[in-house]
């Protein structure tokens, strides 16, 4: 096989593994999914496709010597190969159909969406109890008895009556949950609970309690200021 | 070497492989995400519908799913006896089984258990199918079994103090207790004459399904511990029967596998006779 296809295999090998191997295990990234990986490579391969036929010689170069080990002429050692590349592609051909239309057996992909867009009166509200450490105490006695039982003492998600819920409690310890909510938000989804999510967030599954039935909107925010204290997490702010 | 004519056969090989590419690319995305689901098998011969210890259900595959203390709506309970349950399911083609097993310690006269289904295309909420605020639900389907009765209890609800038992009966239940252990056999047949109030089976489609159990151990005081809404809980997961085995799959693998050895037979041709030109 030619010099001028060896650069543009290396060129190809070190892209995936660079997009499967490196990226991943660089902080703050995570795995590529396939799709994206085979979007990469493609463009790459356009990339050299384009390079490699800017003139007739350099055209020539490349693709000569594709054409030479497809046609099997004078390929000398490399006849071996052409023969498996032969027998390989229609097979995997047929393998990849029998994937794609194979029934799959699996059950229906669910995407929730963790944290749907509040209703508009639910925005932006400010909590109207002064932060005073008896509030914010009281606050913390009240998630004790209403809230812990699921979100646990720690404010991890893990209290004793979590473990056969999907979707499971809340950690609010975790930087991703409350920390990039406002207080309005926490108050709407505990006024309304499961049932009151949007259609997104799949309010069938959800088993969050409608607190506004059992408990008045002064105990909810104070329940709020306790869980940010509880978690050492602060409200998201717009400032 | 034409160049024209080598750039028109490299386009079409370029076009080859960039479609082989995508066909490979396009099956590794389409994987679904996993779930937890009890599945039943297609058997042959009759259902062990009155036997929980058939030798038949040891080729069900069992799925085991966590319970909780239902906290979701009053009155609740802070701690259950049972914490997980394990599932297995069979079907014939016609009659649908399903064996719940589950640790109790004590063997008790108010134990029971409970199968929901949801009914219909619209999702409902897995606490009776209460109503959702901004989403219109569906009603569910609960089969009931308690101990002392030791049958089957088809019963219907949307929504919290609408559980009523069907005036049709068509779920049969039957439990025996055993070394700490409970196993109870429900079945139906898969699909009845009332498709608004009853779950339907359809062989390979999914179903939402979940679970409950009472405990029916008492306190001191001779009170139910675990009684109406005090009970243990599973969340939605899912059933599905199995359907018979389809091998069309095998059919469309072939002819693309053919299709593409005529591509490459076609392609090779061409550029033989571009070189010998």
């Amino acid at each position: 096989m030619g010099h001028s296809l060896i650069r543009p295999i290396i060129i190809m090998g070190v892209m995936y593994a660079v997009l499967k191997f490196v990226l991943p295990n660089i902080p703050g990234s995570a795995a590529l999914p396939s799709s994206l990986i085979l979007l990469y490579l493609l463009l790459t391969l356009s990339g050299i496709i384009i390079f490699e036929t800017v003139s007739a010689e350099s055209k020539d170069a490349f693709w000569g010597p594709m054409q030479k080990f497809l046609t099997g002429d004078n390929i000398g050692g490399l006849r071996p190969f052409r023969y498996g590349i032969l027998i390989f592609f229609p097979l995997l051909v047929g393998w990849q159909t029998y994937n794609a239309t194979a029934p799959s057996g699996q059950p229906p992909a669910e995407s929730r969406v963790i944290h749907p867009a509040p209703p508009g009166e639910y925005t932006g509200l400010a909590n109207p109890v002064p932060r005073t450490p008896e509030n914010i105490m009281q606050g913390k006695g009240f998630y004790a008895a209403f809230c812990s039982p699921c979100h646990g003492a720690n404010f991890d998600g893990k209290g004793p009556a979590a473990r056969g819920y999907n979707p499971p409690p809340a950690n609010f310890a975790d930087p991703t949950t409350i920390a990039m909510l406002q207080e309005s938000y926490l108050f709407w989804r505990i006024k309304k609970g499961g049932v009151g999510l949007p259609i997104e967030g799949m309010p069938w599954k959800s088993a969050m309690p409608r607190w506004e039935l059992e408990l008045p909107d002064e105990w909810i925010w104070k329940i709020i200021m306790g869980e940010y204290d509880g978690a050492h997490q602060s409200p998201r702010t717009w400032e | 070497m034409n160049p024209v004519k080598l750039s028109a056969r490299w386009s079409a090989y370029v076009k080859g492989v960039l479609i082989a590419t995508l066909i490979v690319g396009g099956a590794a995305d389409g994987s679904a995400q996993e779930s937890v689901a009890v599945r039943a098998s297609l058997v042959s011969g009759a259902l062990p519908v009155d036997d929980p210890n058939a030798a038949a259900w040891n080729s069900a595959a069992p799925a085991v799913f966590p319970m909780s203390p239902q906290v979701h709506w009053p009155d609740r309970i802070q701690e259950v006896t049972v914490q997980d349950l394990t599932v297995r399911a069979l079907h014939d083609g016609t009659q649908v089984a399903f064996l719940l097993e589950y640790d109790d310690p004590t063997q008790d006269p108010d134990d029971a258990a409970a199968i929901e289904f949801m009914v219909g295309d619209k999702k409902a909420h897995f606490a009776h199918g209460q109503p959702m605020l901004l989403v219109d639900g569906g009603p569910v389907n609960i089969w009931f079994w308690k101990h002392k009765d030791n049958k089957g209890v088809d019963m219907w609800a949307k929504g919290f103090g609408t559980l009523r038992p069907h005036s049709h009966q068509d779920v049969t239940a039957k439990g025996e207790y055993a070394n700490g252990k409970w196993r109870i056999v429900f079945s139906r047949s898969l699909v009845t004459e009332h498709p608004d109030e009853d779950m339907q089976v359809t062989p390979g489609q999914f179903i939402n399904i979940a679970f409950a159990v009472w405990d029916g151990r008492k306190d001191a005081t001779g009170q139910l511990i675990e009684k109406g809404s005090q009970k243990a809980v599973s969340s939605w997961w899912y059933f599905r029967a199995e359907p018979p085995p389809d091998y069309s799959g095998y059919l469309y693998a072939g002819v693309a596998a053919v299709l593409a050895l005529g591509f490459q037979f076609v392609l090779i041709r061409k550029l033989k006779e571009g070189q010998s030109a």
